[in-house]
């Protein structure tokens, strides 16, 4: 297969404009700017396929569509880069190995929506990656492809480096609105939506990094070229960050679509020591977790993993072998979620750390046996009542923990200990 | 693509309102609310349309008055095609929608939000003041009733910081609704407050350097729907199933704020604003919210006073009424002051008085500028007479005006004055004006309490306050509302309205009217501007003068 995401991050000095465009950089944003218009770079984007990259998988095309073009008001692109996700770690590989490439899909989005301000809103912890874009930025307008009139095409557009203040929720893209603006890093009620009322009321798209940097090779290959690769629904290719019990951590590029088992078992070097899969989480820390048995037959596209019921994310891919304690993971997952949830509505608020104390209290060998009840009767309460995603991001995964392994938390509650640990 | 439009269509409706706003009424969408068929018009969200219906959806972020915060979820409904509960608080309606208000979903819903609402919460609610009027009780009783699920530690806060003179926090009580939050950036727009921390650490916090004390500040209390934000003034003092609530009228100021005087074995414990848009909204200011302790709170006069060598000694009405009567008659010009809290049946009485017994009298209503900060403005009128208007309106000056007045008093130009309800000493800072008081061979003072101006009075007489008598006030704008007596006042006083009555009567007036209605009456036939007023016709939101609802 051939690489769309990773084909620049091995070579020598990839960062660098040089490198970049010796591999063809910056030509499909010269060919958007000089020969089509943004509705047909728009229109180009929605055949491809693509979707977005961040965890929703919306359809980046229809996304920007829903831009109203004869609002008198600036619109805003962002590109956000502030990738937190437990188990994520793709979008800080192509920001730090790969710049131009995440700059120059800003770019093209931003030309798509008729922008002529975008950010890019990176994760305060990606101190090292905020180096290597603003060295990147620099070059970029030095080299006339930011800025005004952008390679002799009349189109202006400023690239600002903005770093997040480290709270998780700021990925979600309403807060990270808020954040940006200097608020408090709230999640917004909807509607209105960005696309009409994002950044200072503004229409608003906020794109994934892994999206963005997906368009110059789209839009210089043709979308006909990326919608080959990958399944019926889902196109292309997607960024896997592997981590945990496996031969190979790391970032994989895969075509959608591709077996997990195999995936996991050949590509990544499997479970080590001997061991045996005990469960996989396949998007981050907030999917539901995958048991063994249940990885067998799944793909790796949006649509296999949502039948199997869990759900792609961000492609944070953990693994973990049968000397882990589930209710531990549980219990360190939840404690993630109680301490990243934003406050702001009464079910993630309160629900978030009444989770937390009683997975903590089973691993700690005083939890009762109404306690699994209570776990999935106030995660229920969650799922579907808050403002933003995040109340489901904490709410599934404890959910699929308890269900999935509850022979394991039972007898942590009967025997009062953890049994592995002996 | 469907927001885009539906905002496309809110922004035209908008601009198409402000030229054609009867057509931009009609716009009415239908709706069935459980079961129910709503007529609307379609700006309205869905928790406004129930309202309309009669459907109380239950909430606690939600404010008319406030942007929409929508984290309480309490408001969560379920809307026909829509695979999740809905927040009717930020759902606009729209025709042909199907919104149920009471479904197993709903309901399973807002017991969570009980159950998450509580966990943390101390449930010390015999000590805390919002008890009785606290939505996290009334909606437990409604929607929860349920045994806590909670095996583990309730969160801690601060149990009792002062984040004003008037405002007490209790962290552990909030529920972070943030409608205080909201007041303070959107209505006095000094954003003394905000939230702090994350998850169920959340909790709300002065700025920096900053505190509490706006002029409005003390509706925070007001708004919040639990005991997280109490008064200050107020904690402790009565439960609140306890109090005997008044409509009347602030006398704080001529902005006529509608307040409900709430009272407690015969004392005000607090005012409490009523909702008049067309004079405060929601709100009051915190200067009238207290000003009742001034004026109230003093060592009463029980009987009438006349100067007698070697001082100020008891008399009974009678005899005092004569004295004023024979006093004033022998002390010609006279100088009447009456004060700007008196009411317009009052100053119809005293205007009507004064002309009989003295023909060469100065009327004036007691009227001070004074200067305001912008937050001030918000609700505050520039003075501190709240019905000086319509006693000028009932025939009590102007005539040049208070300033006037005082300075032909300084000048020695009246040899009598009758002085209502003003500490004309304390009032106006100057050193002459004492000795001018000494000088008058008949001075009169009307109080509720014996003021540095009544111990240089000849004749003193005991009235009652704002809080014990019914009557109207005239705001400064023209709209006649209406007081009404909360306190029985001490035995011993009469009304002003009373001493006017009897003074009259005393003087040989023939058809004096009996009782403040009656008042009322000849006001409305004999005042311009007042034609067919009546109590019924004010009723508890007043009358505009010169506006439709006064027409026959």
């Amino acid at each position: 297969m051939e690489k769309v995401l990773l084909r620049n991050v091995d070579l020598p000095g990839s960062h660098t404009l040089a490198v970049y465009e010796s591999q063809g950089g910056y030509r499909a944003l010269k060919k958007a700017v000089q020969e089509m218009t943004p509705e047909q770079v728009t229109e180009e984007v929605k055949s491809s396929g693509l979707r977005g990259r961040g965890g929703a998988g919306f359809p980046t095309g229809m996304k920007w569509g829903f831009v109203p073009k004869d609002s008198p008001k600036p619109k805003y692109l962002i590109c956000n880069a502030d990738e937190s996700e437990p188990g994520t770690f793709k979008d800080r590989v192509l920001i730090e190995k790969d710049p131009h490439a995440v700059i120059e899909g800003t770019i093209l989005a931003a030309y798509a929506i008729r922008s002529h301000t975008a950010f890019i809103y990176i994760r305060g912890e990606f101190a090292f990656g905020a180096r290597v874009l603003e060295k990147a930025l620099a070059e970029a307008t030095q080299a006339g492809y930011l800025g005004k009139n952008i390679l002799g095409a009349g189109y202006d557009l400023d690239l600002i480096l903005h770093r997040g203040a480290g709270a998780y929720i700021c990925g979600e893209e309403t807060a990270l609105l808020s954040s940006l603006e200097g608020w408090k890093g709230w999640p917004r009620v909807k509607p209105p939506f960005p696309a009409t009322h994002g950044l200072f009321g503004c229409p608003t798209v906020v794109n994934n990094v892994e999206t963005l940097a997906a368009l110059p090779w789209i839009l210089d290959r043709g979308a006909g070229q990326y919608a080959a690769i990958g399944t019926e629904k889902s196109k292309g290719t997607k960024l896997f960050s592997v981590s945990g019990h496996i031969g190979r951590p790391g970032v994989y590029e895969v075509e959608m679509g591709y077996p997990f088992k195999r995936f996991l078992e050949e590509d990544c070097g499997g479970v080590p020591d001997g061991r045996k899969l005990k469960g996989v989480i396949p998007g981050g820390a907030s999917m539901p977790v995958l048991r063994a048995d249940e990885v067998e037959n799944v793909r790796m596209d949006y649509e296999s993993f949502q039948a199997a019921g869990t759900l792609l994310g961000s492609g944070g891919v953990i693994v973990m072998d049968d000397s882990t304690c589930m209710v531990k993971a549980a219990w360190n997952i939840a404690r993630f979620f109680a301490h990243e949830s934003c406050g702001q509505c009464t079910p993630c608020r309160e629900g978030c750390h009444w989770m937390e104390k009683i997975f903590a209290r089973i691993e700690n060998g005083q939890g009762g046996t109404k306690d699994l009840d209570t776990i999935l009767s106030v995660s229920g309460n969650i799922i579907g009542n808050t403002i933003c995603p995040f109340g489901d991001a904490a709410a599934m995964p404890a959910a699929a923990f308890v269900k999935k392994y509850q022979e394991e938390f039972e007898q942590h509650i009967a025997q009062k200990k953890c049994v592995l640990r002996e | 693509m469907v927001n885009s439009f539906w905002v496309g269509i809110q922004l035209f409706t908008f601009y198409y309102s402000l030229f054609t706003v009867h057509e931009a009424i009609m716009e009415t969408v239908k709706l069935t609310i459980d079961g129910k068929e709503v007529t609307t018009s379609k700006e309205k969200t869905v928790i406004q349309a129930a309202a309309e219906a009669g459907i109380s959806i239950p909430h606690y972020c939600y404010h008319p008055k406030l942007s929409i915060a929508g984290n309480c979820r309490m408001c969560l409904v379920e809307i026909e095609k829509m695979p999740k509960l809905q927040i009717a608080c930020n759902t606009q309606v729209s025709d042909g929608m199907g919104v149920k208000t009471q479904s197993p979903k709903v309901l399973e819903a807002r017991r969570a939000v009980m159950e998450f609402l509580l966990i943390n919460h101390p449930l010390d609610c015999p000590i805390c003041d919002q008890a009785g009027e606290c939505w996290l009780q009334d909606y437990y009783m409604q929607h929860d009733l349920m045994e806590s699920r909670l095996g583990d530690r309730k969160q801690q806060d601060r149990k009792r910081e002062l984040f004003g003179p008037y405002v007490v926090f209790d962290g552990e009580r909030c529920i972070k609704c943030t409608r205080c939050v909201r007041f303070l950036q959107e209505v006095t727009h000094t954003e003394e407050l905000t939230v702090v921390n994350r998850t169920d650490h959340s909790t709300i916090a002065l700025f920096p350097e900053k505190i509490l004390d706006n002029p409005l500040s003390a509706n925070v209390n007001d708004i919040c729907p639990v005991g997280a934000l109490t008064d200050r003034d107020f904690r402790f003092k009565v439960r609140v199933w306890y109090l005997q609530k008044t409509p009347s009228i602030c006398p704080g100021c001529s902005t006529g704020c509608n307040i409900s005087v709430e009272t407690y074995q015969n004392r005000i414990a607090r005012f409490k604003p009523r909702i008049n848009e067309e004079v405060n909204g929601h709100w009051i200011c915190d200067e009238g919210r207290y000003c009742f302790h001034g004026l109230t709170e003093v060592e009463r006069l029980t009987s009438p006073l006349i100067r007698q060598e070697g001082g100020l000694v008891p008399a009974d009405w009678e005899r005092a009424l004569q004295a004023v009567l024979a006093g004033l008659g022998s002390a010609q010009p006279v100088a009447a002051i009456l004060s700007g809290r008196n009411t317009n049946e009052e100053a119809f009485l005293f205007a009507r008085l004064m002309r009989r017994i003295a023909p060469q009298v100065a009327l004036e209503v007691f009227y001070q500028e004074r200067a305001l900060t912008e937050v001030e403005k918000i609700l505050k009128s520039p003075d501190h007479s709240a019905n000086f208007r319509g006693a000028r309106d009932m025939g009590v000056g102007p005539n040049g005006g208070l300033d006037a007045l005082i300075q032909d008093l300084l000048q020695g130009r009246f040899r009598g004055a009758y002085i209502v309800g003003e500490d004309l000493l304390s009032l106006i800072r100057n050193p002459e004006l004492k000795a001018a008081l000494e000088k008058l061979s008949f001075l009169v003072v009307q109080d509720i309490h014996l003021t540095p101006t009544g111990r240089v009075a000849h004749v003193v007489l005991p009235a009652t306050h704002f809080g014990e008598k019914d009557g109207t006030y005239t705001n400064r704008k023209g709209r006649v509302q209406r007081l009404h007596a909360a306190l029985v006042p001490p035995p011993g006083t009469l009304h002003d309205w009373e001493i006017f009555k009897r003074l009259l009567a005393l003087a040989g007036e023939k058809g004096v009217p009996a009782a403040p209605a009656e008042i009322l009456q000849q006001i409305a036939a004999e005042v311009p501007g007042y034609q067919g007023l009546s109590y019924d016709r004010i009723g508890a939101q007043g009358i505009q003068l010169g506006g439709d609802a006064q027409q026959p």
